[in-house]
């Protein structure tokens, strides 16, 4: 047995420690913890861990394998996302105790706080006193003990698992209801509590899914595909668009779901230009090795930087919404480009993480796919607050996505209408954040950046909370972003236009002089290289694109992402109609657009006089409209607009 | 965005080390908030005497003895008698000798100066930078009393400015003070609600209102415990509250339970924090059978006289 001492050492030093010993195989005892948080974060060793006292929040978090003992009481979120393991509390749990847990028994001897295994998938959470209100809310599967009373709301809209009470349920929450408990799974209760050596009461109330609200009652009628040029109207009041709506509307009753971006007119990039004359800035073919494009992001704050070969990202899209097919081909594609691709939602796949040449690895708030091995083989975590096409919503996968395979790798039953959370299960503010982020930094041993995803909404705020939160840079995604389910009337009217987010995002980092400590990388409806150095001009590091990667991949933009069906076999998850997409064919596509991409980004710094991006500035712009001179503070120069219309024979 | 303590001693003779309970228990919170700290700390009350705390200008010294010149006055004109004085920090402390009402002072000096708190026993120490940044500056450590309360803030939806610090008093009632974790959704409607009633507030902020909301209760005879269980029908939102008066100290805490707080309790003390790890801070090395209150609930504790 090693003992460490939290009095002698921080806690960081200590799981580093952990780490070591775990390797070795050595039983640890930890001394002094007085309540500390994140003890024993990330450790994957089947090792012992003995507690002295009472821990903080994250105990045991992100862990596989190691059995983990604490004597006293733990905050927030023991066992946070566990594996294989254990912990065996002998005091009380604060809130969401066993939280996305994938396997890990939990014991509580005392009382447990409210929310008790939220989101988790599977293993057992087992509480000898009693349960705070909204035990198992949204778990997706596992089990839940509960020796004494549980209080309100049990079971809320849980879609699976089971939960066993053997006091008094005081009420039961949304879609769960009480069941017969059979002998067999009783039995296995029985052996549970008799290997963690506590009693058996005489019998249990058991709570499960009540099946109502998995399933739309309607689903979405597929539809005669309207192409986006179509779709997204014009200044017609009755137009096809709305036609569809209510035509869609009719049959369901209910708000619409249907993929991509939104479709009406907003402020945008093109609605600025170049200050320059820029019409003979395409003209030097070598232009791509006279400037400098490298970037870093995700170094600020010492851990290892993504290192990309211009300040291009793909943007966050989940396997799920899209194919593996796909999400393997744009893992390929910016290999080949030498930028960086990221999971989105739903995990991280062999192929994807092989093929990508760097990867960085979203957390949300169901965490679907989540887990500490794929973080530890991730370039940089990202936390998803919100994303811009619907900012403060959950994600939404049809049933004909949720495949067996795809609910294998998010931990959740397959076939139903999966509605993601829109909340995490411990961020309700920023101050739960900052303690989140130094989960993840303690769990990848601070090597890896930390990265939040924003969709602009209260930018001013979120960006201070960001920076403030020792982020090491912010994903800010505009209202123009895509997605592949939302609410069509959130889409298109919720959430601020990407050249004011930028502006705003700009501004409140130089309001806290802060504009040093983050790296801004800004997304949503960005469409090329043009757009990349209007917002890099603007101040941004850096810009990801989404929807025209996939287009460049073969999406033939029939809006149709949240049936499941895709012709191109993109957003779908159907073996058959995936088998239409060729992922080494569109990877090359997908290369070849992001070439086009780098090119346009050199010929225009160039043709601004710069031999480097990171000379680009805002006094290179002017707004094309009064609109966009009141958004940017861009000097307004009608005369420029038509100038602009020529440049690089893009439509700007 | 934040992180709440508050501690009380049981015993009547006031030599406890309030301040450095307090410090000690902001500290082990501080990532919770590292913007501002403030505390609101409670000594015994001298009869017939109003302690009072101003923000002066730290830019220049002219117009730091202009205010100071200006807040005299007004005192002077409402019939107090100064009584002492200091300079500490940004702050301006004065002791006044008053027997008027205490609402009407308090607006007065409110239009005249940044007040920070008014009471017979209440003094609200708020700046920004840590518990020992504050504590450098104001000697916090050096107080002693029965009671009061901290908070460490992240600044969100305000500036950092000492003034946007916690605790926040009741502006116009003597004494009340209060430290919050969360956000009052139905801030404007019950705002508006009070200042119907002639209430006036100092800040834009849901601390402030929840603080006004108490204390008019306080005034109109009701009990703390009963205002605070009116508190959690009436405010929206998600919080966890301390309230501090004199006399008592007490906890609300919404139906959501979507903000932490934990307590301890023994023959010498009751302590409440946002983590365990901030009550951990009083008692080093020694596992605490703390309690974490169940949501929608309130609890108060009184001072042994």
């Amino acid at each position: 047995m090693v003992s460490i001492d939290l009095a002698e050492l921080s806690v960081r030093e200590a799981n580093a420690q952990l780490r070591t010993l775990g390797e070795a195989g050595e039983e640890v005892e930890i001394l002094n913890p007085d309540a500390r948080h994140h003890i024993g974060v990330g450790l994957t060793a089947p090792i012992n861990v003995n507690v002295q006292g009472s821990a903080g929040y994250f105990c045991a978090g992100l862990t596989d394998q190691a059995r983990f003992q604490v004597s006293h009481n733990v905050g927030w979120g023991v066992g946070d996302n566990m594996y294989s393991g254990s912990v065996v509390v002998g005091g009380n749990a604060g809130a969401i105790p066993g939280v996305a847990i994938r396997g890990a028994e939990i014991v509580i001897k005392g009382n447990m706080g409210s929310r008790a295994g939220q989101v988790m998938k599977a293993g057992t959470l087992c509480c000898a006193g009693n349960a705070n209100f909204m035990a198992g809310y949204m778990m997706y599967g596992g089990r839940i003990i509960i020796l004494g009373d549980s209080g309100e709301r049990v079971g809320e809209d849980m879609s699976s698992g089971e939960i066993f009470v053997a006091g008094s349920v005081q009420d039961l929450g949304s879609d769960a209801m009480l069941t017969d408990v059979d002998s067999k799974e009783l039995q296995s209760v029985y052996e549970f509590l008799d290997r963690y050596g506590i009693k058996a009461p005489k019998g249990f109330s058991k709570i499960v899914n009540a099946g109502k609200k998995l399933r739309y009652g309607t689903p979405e009628t597929p539809m005669r595909s309207i192409p986006f040029n179509t779709f997204s109207g014009d200044s017609t009041y009755w137009n096809p668009k709305i036609q569809e709506d209510i035509t869609v509307k009719a049959q369901s009753g209910r708000y619409r779901i249907r993929g991509y971006g939104g479709a009406r007119p907003l402020p945008h990039l093109s609605d600025i230009g170049f200050r320059k004359d820029l019409t003979q800035a395409g003209d030097d073919r070598d232009v791509v090795s006279k400037v400098r494009m490298a970037t870093e992001i995700g170094g600020i704050n010492g851990a290892r930087p993504l290192k990309i070969s211009m300040p291009v990202m793909i943007a966050p899209m989940s396997y799920g919404a899209l194919s593996r097919s796909t999400k393997y081909a744009i893992a390929m594609g910016s290999a080949m480009a030498g930028i960086a691709e990221n999971t989105g939602e739903g995990g991280m796949s062999d192929a994807q993480r092989d093929a990508a040449g760097q990867l960085i690895f979203q957390c949300l708030g169901g965490r679907l796919g989540w887990n500490i091995h794929d973080m530890r083989r991730a370039d940089a975590l990202e936390i998803y607050i919100s994303q811009g096409a619907k900012p403060g919503l959950g994600g939404q996968l049809m049933a004909k996505k949720v495949t067996p395979e795809l609910a294998e790798i998010r931990g959740i039953p397959s076939g139903i209408d999966l509605r993601s959370p829109s909340r995490h299960p411990d961020i309700l503010g920023a101050d739960d954040l900052v303690i989140k982020v130094e989960e993840f930094r303690e769990a990848t041993g601070y090597e890896v950046p930390v990265s939040v995803k924003l969709g602009a909404g209260r930018i001013r705020d979120d960006i201070k909370i960001a920076a403030k939160d020792g982020f090491d840079f912010v994903e800010l995604d505009g209202m123009q972003g895509s997605t592949g389910a939302g609410s069509a009337e959130v889409i298109d009217n919720v959430g601020i236009p990407t050249l004011p987010a930028i502006i705003e995002a700009i501004e409140a980092l130089e309001e806290i002089d802060a504009r040093d400590n983050i790296q801004l990388v800004v997304m949503g409806g960005l469409r090329d290289g043009v757009d990349a150095v209007k917002a890099l001009c603007l101040g941004a590091d850096a810009v990801a694109f989404g929807t025209s990667v996939i287009v460049a991949g073969g999406c033939i933009s029939c809006m149709q992402c949240h049936i499941g069906q895709c012709v191109t076999g993109i957003a779908t998850q159907d073996p058959e109609h995936e088998k239409r997409y060729q992922p080494e064919v569109e990877a090359s596509n997908i290369h070849r657009f992001l070439e086009s991409v780098r090119w346009q980004i050199a010929a225009i710094t160039r043709g601004l006089g710069y031999d480097d991006v990171a000379s680009l500035n805002r006094d290179d712009l002017v707004a094309l409209t009064r609109e966009a001179a009141d958004i940017t503070g861009l000097p307004y120069e009608p005369p420029m607009a038509e100038a602009v219309q020529g440049q690089m024979g893009v439509s700007s | 965005m934040c992180g709440i303590a508050g501690v009380m001693y049981r015993g009547s003779d006031a030599t406890f080390g309030t301040g450095e309970a307090l410090i000690r228990m902001l500290d082990g919170c501080q990532h919770r908030g590292p913007d501002s700290t403030g505390f609101a700390l409670y000594a015994p009350e001298a009869s017939g005497r109003l302690k009072l705390r101003f923000f002066i200008d730290p830019e220049s010294e002219t117009d730091s003895d202009v205010a100071i010149a200006e807040i005299r006055q007004r005192l002077v004109d409402l019939g107090a008698g100064i009584e002492e004085e200091a300079r500490a920090g940004d702050n301006y402390r004065v002791t006044i000798l008053y027997d008027g009402d205490v609402q009407k002072l308090s607006y007065e000096m409110k239009h005249a100066a940044k007040v920070i708190s008014i009471g017979t026993s209440l003094d609200i120490v708020k700046d920004v930078g840590s518990a020992y940044d504050v504590d450098d500056r104001y000697h916090v450590n050096q107080f002693h009393g029965t009671h009061g309360l901290g908070h460490v803030r992240l600044a969100t939806e305000s500036d950092v400015k000492p003034e946007a610090s916690h605790p926040f008093w009741a502006t116009g009632f003597a004494d009340v003070a209060i430290v919050h974790n969360g956000q009052i959704t139905n801030y404007w409607k019950m705002r508006r609600r009070l200042e119907q009633r002639e209430f006036e507030f100092t800040t834009d902020n849901d601390s402030e209102l929840i603080a006004v909301y108490l204390a008019d209760k306080l005034a109109q005879g009701v009990k703390l415990q009963d205002a605070l269980s009116t508190s959690i029908d009436d405010l929206d939102g998600t919080f966890s509250f301390l309230v501090s008066t004199g006399d008592e100290i007490g906890y609300a805490k919404d139906r959501l339970a979507a903000k932490p707080m934990i307590m301890y309790e023994d023959d010498d003390l009751v302590a409440i924090a946002s983590e365990e790890v901030s009550l951990n801070r009083l008692f080093p090395g020694k596992a605490l059978n703390t309690r974490e209150p169940a949501p929608g609930t309130y609890a108060t504790w009184s001072r042994s006289i």
